[in-house]
């Protein structure tokens, strides 16, 4: 380079990084204060915290004293009456039904949006409209395109299993494409340099890498879609959410316990199930 | 020391140590490599003929890196010509960027591999510029299977074909990298620090194995490497680097150790400094 005189000549003094004594001696301190930077930020911590719970209408003394109401209303929940056991179970299982296609489908589009919301694998004008895309489809609650998907395509399993669908792609599609992101460029540029095409580079560099991950994140969206499922009944999107709702309007409350009784039961396993397939992988 | 202009340098690179039948594979004129304002190549000239090895050596920062990444369109080319295999990469399109580079053959100091995958599908992975639309189901003909563990064997890991990447050792994954830039039929290698993570053991079998194929497959094998003894042993020719210039070229047996040594003599990088 045409600077190496210069460098050379200005290089004795700029020698020798050295770190700052006052620095030295902190960290030589076997307990560590918390900087100035960091104390400072305490008051405004305690501000938003104090603004968010007046916004909120926090009032820890109404949840005292309606505790008692709690109490009261889930006792009656008691005993569960399960003479409709098969009902329930036939809705669990319609539950499950659902939340399978919609995973299916789910995290089949997520990752199809994944791969245009990666900065790593797309272009700019690609990238950016696929995240945009992904967070407006995120601020909308599932609730919505359930009641969307109802008046589109009627009452039914099939409105919900559309919201959950839609849903996913905002939620999975995002994380798909930061675990994509995040896998070691070294495969990447290995596979650039052997001659291979744009998609051989994310079939054999990338894919691969990210598989552990993207696997996990595919059965949280099960559990979430179980879970999900349920809530969507109560728009008429299917599911046992449905029987839930009318339980509760019938102050049905026998067959209300048992409903949740079922559903947690059934929502522990999978989780469970899912965890354990989670923790093989990684 | 061999101080060398541009000329000289030129008719060095032509008296290459063994008589090789044809041109260079690898003609490099008046080579500049910028990265925005920052100038790190400037002047080079280099040729790289069949069936030598070529040491590339100079300081941390001198430019060995860029210059290889030059001869891959990985980094970009503001001045000069870089001719590898008959194809210019100055502004060479994307196209034309894959056909080079899979005529090339990297390796790199980490090896890049693809960890989960299987040694197997590793090597395979260097056929993939040729491989149609099948590869997509991860089909592979199996000619090019028998091919690939033909040069398992000859890196001597055959036995491990379908052990995932990650399993091996440092020498044994450099080897599989090795033979996945075999796999590309590559006109040249060009290897990275091929031994800068390899105990002195592995680094001497990995370069005489690099050795190896330059003089039976008759193509040129450029290695950076970081210890001049391993050059001086290991290399037809040295090319020395500094501060973005190639300073000197020449026969291994002609440059002294001291001359070589010279390329990382002084102040250049605090770092290193009254150690
Ligand atoms: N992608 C990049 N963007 C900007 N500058 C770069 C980039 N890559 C390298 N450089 C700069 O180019 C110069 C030469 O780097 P290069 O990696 O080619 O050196 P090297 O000889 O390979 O060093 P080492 O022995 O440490 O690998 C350095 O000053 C470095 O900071
Ligand atoms: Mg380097």
């Amino acid at each position: 380079m045409s600077t190496t005189s210069e460098t050379r000549t200005a290089a004795p003094q700029a020698r020798k990084p050295q770190l700052d004594p006052l620095e030295r001696a902190r960290l030589e301190r076997s307990i560590v204060w918390p900087r100035t930077r960091t104390l400072a930020s305490l008051p405004i911590l305690l501000g938003v915290l104090w603004w968010s719970s007046a916004g909120a209408e926090f009032d820890p003394f109404a949840l005292g004293s309606g505790a008692v109401n709690i109490v009261d209303y889930l006792s009656r929940l008691w005993p569960p009456d399960f003479s409709e056991f098969g009902t329930i179970v036939r809705l669990l299982v319609e539950t499950l039904q659902m939340a399978i296609i919609g995973t299916l489908l789910g995290s089949v589009l997520s990752l199809l949006m994944a791969f245009a919301a990666s900065a790593t694998i797309a272009p700019p004008w690609v990238y950016y409209p696929a995240r945009w895309t992904m967070n407006v489809i995120r601020s909308v609650p599932e609730l919505v395109f359930a009641l969307m998907f109802v008046s589109a395509v009627g009452l039914g399993p099939f409105a919900g299993i559309l919201a959950m669908t839609l849903g996913s792609i905002g939620s999975i599609g995002k994380v798909y494409a930061e675990a994509m992101e995040s896998v070691d460029q070294g495969p990447v540029t290995a596979m650039r340099s052997v001659g291979a095409s744009p998609r051989q580079v994310v079939q054999f560099a990338v894919l691969p890498q990210a598989a552990p991950l993207l696997v996990s994140y595919t059965l949280l969206l099960f559990e979430g879609n179980v879970r999900g499922a349920t809530i969507l009944g109560l728009v008429g999107a299917g599911g046992i959410g449905l029987e839930l709702t009318t339980a509760m309007r019938m102050y049905d409350y026998g067959h209300l316990g048992a409903i949740v009784l079922s559903i947690i039961v059934v929502v522990t396993v999978i989780d469970q199930c899912s965890a354990l397939i989670r923790k093989r992988l990684t | 020391m061999t101080l060398l202009g541009a000329p000289a340098q030129r008719d060095l690179g032509a008296a290459a140590p063994r008589p090789v039948p044809g041109p260079a594979v690898v003609t490099v004129r008046d080579l500049s490599v910028a990265y925005g304002e920052d100038t790190v190549l400037t002047g080079v000239d280099l040729d790289l003929f069949g069936g030598e090895v070529v040491a590339l050596l100079g300081a941390s920062g001198s430019g060995k890196s860029s210059l290889m990444k030059s001869l891959t369109g990985f980094a970009p080319i503001t001045g000069g010509s870089a001719v590898v295999d008959g194809h210019e990469l100055r502004g060479a399109r994307p196209r034309e960027l894959r056909t080079v580079r899979a005529g090339v053959g990297q390796i790199f100091q980490q090896f890049n591999l693809i960890p989960r995958l299987s040694v197997l599908t590793n090597v395979l992975a260097g056929c993939l510029h040729r491989t149609g639309p099948a590869s997509a189901l991860g089909h592979f003909p199996a000619h090019e299977r028998r091919r690939a563990l033909e040069l398992l064997d000859r890196v001597g890991i055959a036995h491990k074909a379908n052990e995932p990447a990650r399993s091996l050792s440092g020498g044994q994954q450099q080897r599989v990298a090795i033979a996945r830039a075999l796999m590309q039929q590559p006109r040249v290698i060009l290897a990275d620090e091929p031994v800068a993570s390899l105990d002195p053991r592995l680094a001497d079998s990995v370069l005489a194995l690099l050795r190896d194929i330059a003089v039976s497959d008759g193509i040129p094998v450029l290695v950076s490497l970081h210890v001049v003894d391993l050059a001086l042993v290991h290399s037809d020719r040295i090319v020395g680097l500094r501060d973005g210039r190639a300073l000197l070229s020449g026969r291994a047996g002609e440059l002294g150790s001291a001359t070589l040594h010279e390329l990382y003599a002084d102040e250049e990088d605090p770092d290193v400094d009254d150690l």
